[in-house]
Parts: structure tokens; C-alpha cells; sequence
């Protein structure tokens, strides 16, 4: 008996001491992967230092004209320094891009809408373009602020005109709804609440989280989806690979 | 310095391969680096568990949100044409490849702790590819369903299939519903496979649920909100209905129309790997990945 015992105890300290093991191979696969970044970030960072300064002569070109709209999205914590953002809006106007859509999930942008337009130059709110001529600029920058409240609640406010309309409708009693529920009349009924249906071609993210934080998951439904890292430590070569990126991706679209 | 080399590799020989090797005989595990690397993955996962079971005022949130595994990883299969091409096969070779990789991966994803898999297997907009293909891979969902059965069982795996079933053909059809009937009671592992789906077409058919059931007076119009629309997306067959992790294969940095709503704070990988090539290796780093990122639910923290 006193053998089992003993044996049942060693086994269990034996035990304990390959779960410290175990633990630890964890954490040094975590180390060598986080120095895998390490290295990989600074490789990138010298790369877009590179294309700054003009020294790849690949990005010195871009084909903007298949970039027709871009959105960004900003973590909140980073939204709250506009300055980058308006840093941001200037790179992207030097490049040529024409229409930017600004996401981040509470609304602060949406917030500073005037201070941005102030100061970006030839900025104006995409809903001003083509209903008059307010900008005396001839290429302005198309601004649209998006926030949480344009996803999820647009979506149900949506929905619920298409509710209306179906039970007012005179329809027959097995009627499943299959012509009152459709992308078509979906789309419409968000445009009548205010929404702008528009698919963005390109998503840049800014932040700590590759994740699209909650923009309107209607419009997203092929666009490119790309993690920039934190606005804080945004660089013009990394914008300007990532937009010619773009520019070289076929889509088949599922099919 | 060669000295305390060796006695480095002592100590990791007497405190790590000698435990190792009880251990796997004690659970009858053979010794193999795959399985290794499964059981400290299940290790660390229950330790991290054990260190951040706490609430705060979030409550579940902030759980989830200190989490380190994933309870739900949606995985979008990309990549089989590609790969058939690049060894000179045909496009049903490429699939087949992938099918197979798709049960290796979620016994792999499973055994690391996961509890919900979602596989976006075919969407709406692969009918439009040639008729060849489409029957080929009607004809491969057959073949795994009756062949994977027996595991699905054996493991109580729950098989939930979300999607439009409306051009689904009958014997599919009728399998699918086999799989679903025998796996129902099953709980704590759950294979989402999504075939003809499309995320603007779960939204639309969660809008018209919803519409029936006014029409119907089970609920009142100031009933429907984010939560009622919530519970009728085909998700909802799920614990889980909302990703923590979605990775795409072959390098394409888009999400295609799958989970469009679900995933507004899923983290999203895009390795440059095509799917008959992500194996466990693979998924291991996009887990470390997962594990080193922060999530904050749009909230400040």
C-alpha cells in the first residue's frame, strides 16, 4: 500500500512538473512568434521608409482609378487625436484618392466632421458632392463620417420599413414575403433612412485590432480588408503599398 | 559555456521528456509531436482559463474578452482551385484535397479547445461556377457526410448546416438532415458548415422571420431590435453564434459575404496559405496570433 502511495504521490508531482513543462513551451512559442513580428515589423518599416522617399519605383504609379472609394476605420482610442486623422486625409488626397469614407464605432469623428472639413483642403462631405458645386476645388475629397449607429440600428430601422410595407400590403394569406424582402428593396429602404449602400473597395484599419469594428456590415460585402497597425505610427509607404496592393487584386467574386 | 549548455539540456531532458513520456503512457497517447502539441495547447488553454475566470462589470464580454482560445473560429475555405493548378490536377482534385483538410482541421481545432467551428464550405455565388465543379462538390458533401458520421458520433460533435436550402438536391438535402437529427443532443463541440450562404442573405431571411412572426402576432413591432434580429440569423443555432477568430486562406483580405453581420468584432487572419496546405502548424500560429491580440468590443477598457 505504502508503494502505491508513494507511486500515486511521485506521479502526481511528475505531473505537476510537465504541466510547468507544457507551460512553458507554450510561452516560448509565444516568444518566437512575437519576435517573428518584431522582425517582420521592422522589415516593413524600413520598406515603407523606402517607398517615402521614392527609392522603389514600383509604388512611384498607382491606378487609382480602380480605388473609387476607400474607407478607414479608426479604433476610438485613436480616433480621439483628429490630428492624425486629418494627417491621414492628406496623404490619401496626395495620392488621388477621391471619396473616404471615416468609421470608428462611437461617433468621435462624426463629432469633429467640422474641424476636418476645415482643415483637410478641398474636403467635402460626400452627400454635398454633385448637388452643388461647393468646393472650388476640381478634384475634391468626398468625406463621409460613419459610426455604429449607421450598422446594426440603420439595418433594423431598415427592416422595419420593409415590415410596414409588407403588412400593409394586401397579399395572400401563404404569402412568405419573398417580394417585399429582398437586396433591392433592403438597400432602398436604407437609403430612404439615410445610408449610404455604397460597397467601399478598400478597408484600412487602424488600431491595435485587425477587426472591422463594427463597420456597416451591409457594404462589406467584397471589400478588402486591410490592418495598417496604430494611427499613431501610421507612415506614408505603408498607406501607399497597401492602396497599390489593391490595385493588383483580381476578385472572382465566388465565382 | 559548453558546461552550462549541457546542463541545460539536462534539465529540460529530466523535467520535460521523462514527464512527457509518463504522461503519454498514462493516457495512452502515443508520443508524437502532433499530439504534444495538442495536449499543451489544451493545457495552457485550462490554465489561462483557470487564471482569468473572473467577471467584471462587463460580465460574459469581459470573459470572452480575456479568453485566450477562441470559442468560435470561422474558417473561409479558399484556395483548392489554386492549389490543384499549381501541381497540374484537376479543379476535383483540389477540392477533394480540401475536404480532407477540412475534417483533419476541425479534429484539430476541436482538440485545442475549441467549441464551435464555422466552415463556409460553399456560397451563393459558387453556383455560378461550371456545373462540373458544382456537382463535384455536391457529390464530396455527400461522400464526408456519410463517411464523417461515425466520428461525429463517436467524438458528440453537433453538425448544424446554415444556408438556403432551396436548391439543395433531395438526397443532399436528406442527408443533412440525418446528420443534424443524430447530432442534436450533442453539446460543447459544434461543426457549423455553411452551404449556399451569403451574409446579406441571412440578414434578409432573419428581416422576413421576423416580419412572420408579427404577421402572425407573436410579437409586437416594437419588439424587433438587435436582439430579436440576433435570433433569427442562422446563428443562432449556435452558443456561439459570433466569431471570435475567422481566418481566410490563400491570402485574400476579404470576408465574402460570410457572417457580414456576426463578425463586427471578429479578429481577422489572412494567411497567405492556400486551404489544402493550412494544417496544424498553420493553426497553431494563427491561435499564438489570436492569443497576442486585444479585443475591446468597441468599448473602452
Amino acid at each position: 500500500m505504502d508503494l502505491n502511495q508513494s507511486m500515486r504521490l511521485l506521479s502526481s508531482w511528475i505531473a505537476q512538473i510537465g504541466g510547468l513543462g507544457l507551460d512553458l513551451l507554450w510561452r516560448f512559442i509565444h516568444l518566437v512568434v512575437s519576435l517573428w513580428y518584431i522582425v517582420s515589423g521592422i522589415i516593413e518599416a524600413v520598406e515603407s521608409y523606402a517607398i517615402s522617399l521614392g527609392l522603389n519605383k514600383k509604388y512611384s504609379s498607382i491606378n487609382i482609378e480602380k480605388l473609387r472609394c476607400l474607407a478607414v476605420v479608426v479604433d476610438i482610442e485613436e480616433a480621439r487625436d483628429v490630428s492624425k486623422v486629418i494627417e491621414l486625409l492628406q496623404w490619401l488626397r496626395t495620392i488621388g484618392v477621391k471619396q473616404v469614407g471615416l468609421f470608428d464605432s462611437q461617433g468621435l469623428l462624426k463629432k469633429s466632421k467640422d474641424m476636418i472639413l476645415g482643415t483637410v483642403p478641398g474636403s467635402v462631405l460626400s452627400e454635398e458632392i454633385g448637388e452643388k458645386n461647393s468646393s472650388p476645388d476640381q478634384n475634391p475629397l468626398a468625406l463621409e463620417f460613419i459610426s455604429s449607429s449607421d450598422n446594426k440600428e440603420a439595418v433594423m430601422k431598415a427592416a422595419n420599413i420593409l415590415l410596414q410595407d409588407y403588412l400593409k400590403s394586401s397579399r395572400p394569406e401563404n404569402d412568405k414575403g419573398e417580394n417585399f424582402f429582398t437586396e433591392t428593396h433592403l438597400n432602398e429602404a436604407l437609403r430612404v433612412v439615410g445610408e449610404n449602400v455604397h460597397a467601399p473597395d478598400l478597408l484600412l484599419v487602424y488600431g491595435p485590432i485587425r477587426s472591422h469594428l463594427g463597420f456597416p456590415a451591409w457594404r462589406l460585402r467584397y471589400t478588402e480588408i486591410v490592418h495598417m497597425g496604430s494611427l499613431n505610427y501610421m507612415r506614408y509607404g505603408s498607406l501607399l503599398k497597401a492602396i497599390h496592393k489593391f490595385t493588383g487584386v483580381h476578385q472572382n467574386y465566388g465565382t | 559555456m559548453l558546461s552550462l549548455f549541457s546542463v541545460v539540456f539536462t534539465f529540460l531532458a529530466l523535467f520535460l521528456l521523462i514527464p512527457g513520456l509518463f504522461i503519454s503512457r498514462r493516457l495512452r497517447v502515443p508520443f508524437s509531436l502532433e499530439n504534444i502539441i495538442r495536449f499543451f495547447k489544451i493545457t495552457a488553454s485550462k490554465y489561462d482559463d483557470e487564471r482569468n475566470d473572473e467577471r467584471g462589470p462587463m460580465g460574459e464580454k469581459k470573459k470572452r474578452a480575456k479568453n485566450r482560445m477562441p470559442k468560435h473560429v470561422a474558417v473561409i475555405l479558399d484556395g483548392n482551385r489554386r492549389w490543384a493548378e499549381k501541381r497540374g490536377l484537376g479543379t476535383s482534385d483540389g477540392h477533394e484535397a480540401g475536404a480532407k483538410r477540412l475534417m483533419e482541421n476541425a479534429k484539430d481545432c476541436f482538440a485545442m479547445g475549441t467549441n464551435t467551428i464555422s466552415l463556409f464550405a460553399f456560397s451563393t455565388e459558387n453556383w455560378e461556377r461550371p456545373e462540373d465543379e458544382v456537382k463535384c462538390l455536391m457529390a464530396l458533401f455527400e461522400k464526408h457526410f456519410k463517411s464523417e458520421m461515425p466520428y461525429f458520433q463517436r467524438d458528440k460533435i453537433r453538425i448544424s448546416v446554415i444556408g438556403n436550402r432551396s436548391k439543395i438536391s433531395r438526397s443532399l438535402l436528406g442527408l443533412i438532415e440525418e446528420v443534424e437529427e443524430a447530432t442534436k443532443s450533442y453539446e460543447g463541440k459544434q461543426l457549423i458548415i455553411a452551404i449556399d450562404y451569403s451574409g446579406r442573405f441571412d440578414i434578409l431571411q432573419a428581416c422576413k422571420n421576423l416580419a412572420m412572426k408579427v404577421k402572425d402576432g407573436l410579437i409586437q413591432v416594437e419588439d424587433i431590435d438587435e436582439k430579436a434580429m440576433e435570433n433569427e440569423l442562422m446563428t443562432k443555432c449556435s452558443e456561439f453564434p459570433n466569431p471570435d477568430l475567422l481566418i481566410r486562406t490563400s491570402g485574400e483580405q476579404r470576408i465574402s459575404n460570410f457572417f457580414l453581420w456576426q463578425s463586427a468584432y471578429t479578429e481577422l487572419y489572412f494567411p497567405n496559405v492556400l486551404w489544402p496546405d493550412f494544417g496544424e502548424a498553420e493553426y497553431l500560429e494563427a491561435l499564438t496570433w489570436y492569443q497576442q491580440r486585444q479585443r475591446r468590443f468597441g468599448k473602452r477598457v
